[in-house]
């Protein structure tokens, strides 16, 4: 472990962009993406209402069935990430075991073939219905990567923190819920932020479930009216518009957190 | 650094064969690139030798010696394989098409060279529902894109439940998550009589309730492959080899 400060900061370069106010060559290409696919949306049905505004008519339940999934499936995974991430740093090896062996059987397959496997494979056993399978497996999945970061966020609070904790006569657990975790929270939210991002789009892959969602439902426009360009494009707009939307979200939710941290 | 350029060459030479292998053959020499979703048995599917057979395959195949040219199948996801056909990726799509009005607005039809009907499967406990609006309420499975799904989502009522692959929904039938499966009649006598591991499992109830035909799909305005396509086919009926097919694989 290298030396850890108080302002240690995990970052994360695979997700999307946080479109910070303060960085302004990210917030300008936020800005004109955001809008550009909003006008995008708005404009192209009004221009040509065959085909898009039917497709546009024809995706809202599927971009609720997506919310639905995404919304479910991040509170499972930050349930199971956090109980996971105490695991990795407990003292009890037996339990620091299994949520390590959990977190490099998960995230050694890839999301589509648990997908598969809990829908099909398991069908064997258990008959789980097509969303309850979509979420445990997004859950699951997700909650091993966001494990690690809650694991990454605690470890980085100094150690002083505990030991000053455990000095005043508190017990472990104490003062990892009273100390620790409140401080973790603000250092893990951004990535986790991230986390929710990535499973939005990830979503998408459910739809191999014969779940109706947002792809699902412009697939089976495709398929039959043959206007593939014509709603790949609505469809791709308006996953843009919902990442965009988030990231913006976690930005201004990361800039609430910095006053915070800030007047203390 | 030497070894970077190397590997670059290496790459840009992969990367030529592989794009430059699609674009090849379009119908000159008289090799026609025919795309099918070989996942609808008996017509088409992947056998235990990895090597697409089922009517369909023998058909153009018969129709191909008979016309003097040649094909070559391509297994593609039905979802996308008429996009596929617009963009000029194949020749054709022989995946037994049915010949509907809508389709024909973006691509052409050789001649029908069988007729089938949409069945309604359901497991061997269901009884009373025989028709397709008894299933008002209900969830339906069919494959995306398919005149079977097309004829349950004529039906607000019912729940359509749209899946990638035939199997995928004959197997959500068999364990329960949805109440019946539309499709044509010779791929519902396949799964619910001859397979193993269904027939014991899933049965036919009532008569095809659409008559539909099949052909062979072509890019709008390709009359060059349509016309060879449609001799192979006439002299295949003519000779009476579609009649030995059908026995062969549809009864």
């Amino acid at each position: 472990m290298a030396k850890i400060n108080n302002k240690t900061k995990i970052e994360v370069t695979d997700g999307v962009l946080i479109p910070a106010r303060d960085d302004s060559a990210i917030f300008s290409a936020w800005r004109i993406s955001f809008y550009g696919a909003i006008s995008a949306l708005i404009l192209l049905p009004v221009l040509s209402p065959e085909p898009y505004k039917d497709i546009l008519l024809f995706v809202p339940d599927g971009v609720l069935r997506t919310f639905e999934v995404t919304v479910l499936s991040i509170i499972f995974a930050l349930f199971i990430g956090l109980m996971v991430g105490l695991g990795r740093i407990s003292r009890f090896s037996i339990i620091n075991k299994i949520c390590t062996v959990y977190v490099e059987i998960i995230r050694g397959i890839p999301l589509l073939v648990q997908l598969f496997y809990i829908y099909y494979a398991l069908a064997k056993f258990v008959k789980i219905m097509d969303i309850t399978a979509a979420v445990i497996a997004m859950a699951v999945c997700y909650g091993a990567y966001i494990s690690e970061i809650f694991r990454a966020g605690i470890q980085s609070i100094p150690k002083g923190q505990m030991e000053a904790a455990l000095a005043l006569g508190m017990t472990r657990s104490q003062a990892i819920y009273k100390i620790i975790l409140p401080q973790t929270i603000k250092v893990v939210l951004p990535p986790i932020g991230n986390e929710f991002i990535a499973l939005l789009k990830d979503s998408s892959l459910v739809s191999i479930l014969a779940v109706s969602d947002l792809l699902r439902r412009g697939r089976e426009y495709a398929s039959t009216s043959f206007f593939y360009f014509e709603t790949y494009t609505m469809v791709a707009l308006i996953y843009l518009i919902l990442t965009l939307f988030f990231s913006r979200l976690v930005a201004i939710m990361e800039e609430r957190m910095k006053t915070n941290v800030d007047q203390s | 650094m030497k070894k970077g350029i190397i590997l670059l060459l290496m790459i840009s030479v992969a990367s030529f064969c592989v794009f430059s292998g699609c674009s090849k053959e379009q119908a000159s020499g008289k090799i026609i690139s025919v795309a099918t979703d070989a996942t609808w048995p008996p017509m088409e599917y992947v056998d235990e030798n990895k090597k697409i057979v089922g009517f369909d395959i023998d058909l153009l195949n018969a129709a191909a010696k008979e016309g003097g040219f040649t094909v070559e199948f391509k297994n593609t996801a039905w979802d996308g394989i008429f996009a596929g056909l617009g963009a000029g990726k194949y020749d054709a799509v022989c995946s037994s098409v049915t010949i509907t009005d809508d389709r024909k607005k973006t691509m052409d039809f050789s001649v029908p060279y069988v007729s089938i009907g949409q069945t309604i499967v359901v497991k061997k406990e269901t009884t009373g529902m025989e028709e397709l609006s008894k299933f008002e309420g209900k969830k339906v499975g069919a494959q995306i894109g398919t005149t079977g799904a097309i004829e349950i989502a004529k039906n607000k009522n019912i729940t359509l439940k749209t899946y990638d692959e035939i199997g995928l929904a004959i197997e959500d039938l068999a364990k329960g998550r949805i109440e019946a499966v539309v499709c044509d009649n010779p791929i519902a006598a396949n799964y619910a009589l001859l397979n193993p591991k269904y027939k014991a499992l899933l049965k036919i109830v009532g008569e095809p309730f659409t008559t539909e035909e099949y052909g062979i799909a072509v890019k709008k305005g390709n009359k060059e492959v349509l016309d060879m396509v449609n001799a192979g086919l006439a002299k295949v009926k003519e000779k009476g080899i579609d009649k030995e097919l059908e026995k062969k694989w549809l009864r």
